[in-house]
């Protein structure tokens, strides 16, 4: 699998086909309950939805 | 929560902490230091379940040692009304 990082090569980015920008790592959350809390162990990745809360 | 509850709990972090970095390392199969904490956190998670196998009961077959009783018979069944 070809690995066109972003960055790198954006001219070699075809139109019209979406694409996701490459997970590099660098570390994990220290709390890991807190991260199990979240559903990630990855802050970048740690996206909570903040939608208005339904007025049900 | 008593002792046995907060282990288990403890353990289900680790665990979850395991499997998110084996997923990254799944699609970056040569990244170094996430193979670094993989081993890491793996390491603990053996030895927290080897602890919790020796004060309490053994969570999967492969870590019962039987001393002079069958631990792997005496864990409680989650069949049996144990996980609330």
């Amino acid at each position: 699998m070809q690995d066109y990082k972003f960055d790198e090569y954006p001219d070699k980015f075809p139109v019209a086909m979406a694409y996701v920008p490459w997970q590099h790592f660098n570390g994990i959350y220290d709390d890991l309950e807190k991260a199990y809390q979240a559903g990630t162990i990855f802050p970048e990745l740690n996206k909570p939805f903040t939608g208005r809360r339904c007025t049900s | 929560m008593n002792h046995e509850q907060q282990m288990l709990k403890d353990i289900g972090i680790v665990s979850f902490t395991v499997v998110e970095l084996a997923l990254y390392l799944d699609t970056h199969p040569h990244d170094r230091s996430a193979m670094e904490y993989f081993n890491h956190y793996n390491r603990i998670k053996t030895q927290m379940e080897k602890e919790f196998s020796r004060t309490h009961f053994p969570l999967t077959l492969s870590m019962a040692e039987c001393g002079k009783n069958w631990t792997w018979g005496e864990a409680p069944l989650p069949w049996e009304g144990v996980c609330d």
